[in-house]
């Protein structure tokens, strides 16, 4: 059985319970709050919080983010199973995990997102998803790095026909032409910096915003000129 | 599903088509016949194209420049009012009079205590207090004058969602995620005088009925509850809404109702009868706020209908919604119809009070600016960038010239008005 669409409560290997209490802050957001978007998974969604780029653009779309840093696939789906998804009507949904799934093949992790794509889909059925590649990681070509092509490879083939779901590509974007990641783009070479941030999520916001029915308003005001 | 590249604009698949087929049109109508094929052919787009797409790129193309125009040249004539309202200074209170007071940047106060944040914010009847309700589920007051910080009510265990006082300013009452209503003593004890249980999930709004004998709420389990003061009694429940009830307002003669909920619409609702009198439909998300207009208003709606008040105007009463969609509706009640819509803001709508002089209605949204709206031309007059994070409230003292916010970022402002 393939270990990443088993819904699991992670270890908790450093002893303080984290994971679990962010996930009970997330449950009683998801109940009093009532978002418009959710982004849901791991670090590289979790850190968005702390990037100028989440109060200028996200923050004013009511947007709640349930990203735990160092979440993998199992965890995500035990967390949308276990009362992120309920009590909220999101218009739409951005998901990144499955960096985290060391030891895992590309197959299974790639397995790991669709299930969770489906699960979301079954709870939030009008909800529209966006899913962003994994992103690449260390500073030289390393085989995580291919890896995650090869699981983003993968999901492009298999998404390909399912309804009111969009992938955003980040990969090529971000690598030099000698293969490199830049440090300006990655300090650590995993997590995105302020600057990165805006390159890959700024596609996101725009994307967010036509299907929040921005769109609509902006063509409404170019019909009143004419 | 369409894989997307960072760094370019992104389309919708259905803005994809419409492009698509906008160009396969510009190209026929030129007759660059190869290139139209050519696309047909790699957009995988056969037939002809419909009519609706004729001349639509020329059009985007050109109104594209011109709605660039429209907002420079807005951008220009507010820049040219500020750089006046700084050359000779804001306005003199002394030389305009009141019911032309509108609040002016920057705040007098900004009042900081409140650990969450700030859901609302009201004046005392009687004396220079202002009192704010907040996530944190305290109540706080405060004298807006020095901007000095009072007292803590402590009580509720979950955010508070709305307060009101009783004409007196003796008696204040709260509602709460906690499911209950609590009524405290405003005069000497500062104490929870009594707890109403009975909503069955969070009380979002709540208000005293003329007199002060009886409490109205309204709830996210869908019902509007009234209660008695004396006893703590619910006496009432109004049953019609779909969805959540967020807010409920008693009318300024008494006898009815005004709510608005996640289901779109404004109810008004005949209290003696325990009825629904008039059923108001427009607004295309939840409407999160509503106000009864004060008779001072009458002429400046009219106006703004476009009726001559004398003839055949509206008699009212008017009230007026905010929503999520971004609008703000004026509704007459006894035509149960909407007589104009105004837009501006850029996000949701989450506060609307009317000025006391009756020309004016003065709104506070999550664009997080307070906007001061001209009832008679329809007319966003002015804009003020009040808070760092959402604004969610907003009231306006009934005879000073003070107005009050208060904000996700959890602090109250104080605007002096001129």
């Amino acid at each position: 059985m393939n270990p990443c669409i088993i819904p699991k409560i992670p270890i908790d290997i450093q002893g303080d319970n984290r994971w679990m209490s962010q996930h009970e802050r997330h449950v009683s957001e998801a109940k009093e709050r009532e978002p418009d978007v959710i982004m849901i998974g791991d670090s590289i969604i979790q850190k968005l919080q702390s990037s100028p780029i989440w109060n200028d653009l996200f923050e004013p779309l009511h947007c709640l983010n349930f990203g735990i840093s160092g979440d993998i696939t199992q965890g995500v789906l035990w967390r949308i199973q276990n009362g992120i998804l309920d009590n909220i009507k999101p218009k739409a949904c951005v998901l990144h995990v499955g960096t985290n799934n060391f030891g895992n093949t590309p197959e299974e992790i790639s397995e790991g997102i669709l299930t969770i794509i489906k699960e979301i889909k079954s709870k939030l059925p009008e909800c529209y998803i966006i899913l962003l590649d994994l992103l690449p990681r260390g500073a030289r070509p390393n085989p995580l790095r291919v890896r995650n092509s090869k699981v983003n490879e993968i999901i492009h083939e298999k998404v390909k026909s399912i309804s009111r779901l969009e992938v955003i590509t980040v990969n090529t974007g971000l690598l030099q032409s000698d293969d490199t990641l830049s440090a300006q783009d990655m300090l650590d070479y995993l997590h995105p910096t302020d600057t990165c941030y805006r390159k890959i999520f700024e596609p996101v916001h725009e994307l967010l915003l036509q299907i929040l029915g921005e769109a609509k308003d902006l063509d409404k005001e170019l019909v009143g000129t004419q | 599903m369409h894989v997307k590249e960072i760094m370019k604009m992104v389309l919708s698949q259905r803005q994809r088509e419409e492009l698509n087929k906008a160009i396969a049109d510009y190209l026929s109508s030129n007759s660059y016949h190869n290139a139209l094929e050519g696309l047909k052919k790699d957009a995988d787009m056969p037939g002809e194209v419909e009519n609706k797409y004729g001349g639509l790129l020329e059009k985007k193309w050109t109104s594209v420049i011109r709605l660039q125009k429209k907002v420079v040249s807005e951008l220009e004539s507010k820049l040219s009012e500020y750089e006046k309202e700084i050359n000779s200074g804001a306005p003199k209170r002394a030389l305009r009079s009141p019911s032309d007071w509108i609040p002016r940047a920057p705040e007098t106060h900004c009042l900081t205590g409140h650990r969450e944040t700030v859901i609302k914010v009201i004046f005392h009847p009687v004396f220079n207090i202002l009192v704010s309700a907040s996530e944190d589920a305290t109540i706080k007051s405060w004298d807006y004058e020095t901007g000095e910080y009072e007292r803590t009510l402590k009580g509720h265990t979950e955010a508070i969602q709305d307060i009101a006082f009783d004409e007196s300013g003796k008696l204040l009452v709260s509602c709460s995620a906690d499911m209950t209503i609590k009524l405290w003593d405003f005069s000497q004890t500062y104490e929870c005088i009594r707890s109403m249980h009975g909503h069955e999930h969070s009380v979002s709004g709540v208000c005293f009925l003329k007199g002060g004998d009886f409490i109205v709420s309204s709830s996210r389990d869908k019902t509007i509850k009234m209660w008695e003061v004396n006893t703590g009694y619910c006496v009432k429940t109004f049953t019609g809404h779909r969805e959540w009830v967020r807010k409920v307002k008693v009318s300024p003669c008494g006898q009815f109702l005004a709510s608005c909920s996640n289901d779109h619409t404004v109810k008004v609702w005949i209290i003696s009868a325990t009825q629904c009198k008039a059923d108001l439909r427009g607004h295309e998300h939840v409407v999160e706020c509503i106000a009864w207009a004060p008779a001072a208003s009458s002429s400046a709606i009219n106006e703004g209908a476009g009726v001559d008040q004398k003839k055949n105007g509206y008699e009212g009463p008017f009230i007026i919604s905010g929503s999520r969609d971004k609008s703000i509706k004026m509704w007459d009640v006894a035509s149960r119809s909407c007589l104009f819509t105004m837009i501006g803001h850029d996000n949701w709508v989450r506060g609307l009070v009317f000025h006391p002089g009756g020309k004016y209605v003065i709104s506070a949204s999550d664009d997080k600016t307070l906007r001061i709206w001209d009832l008679a031309n329809k007319r966003n007059m002015k804009t003020l960038l009040a808070h760092g994070h959402f604004c969610t409230t907003v009231d306006f003292h009934r005879s000073q010239p003070f107005v009050i916010t208060g904000s996700v970022d959890k602090t109250i402002k104080v605007w002096d008005c001129r």
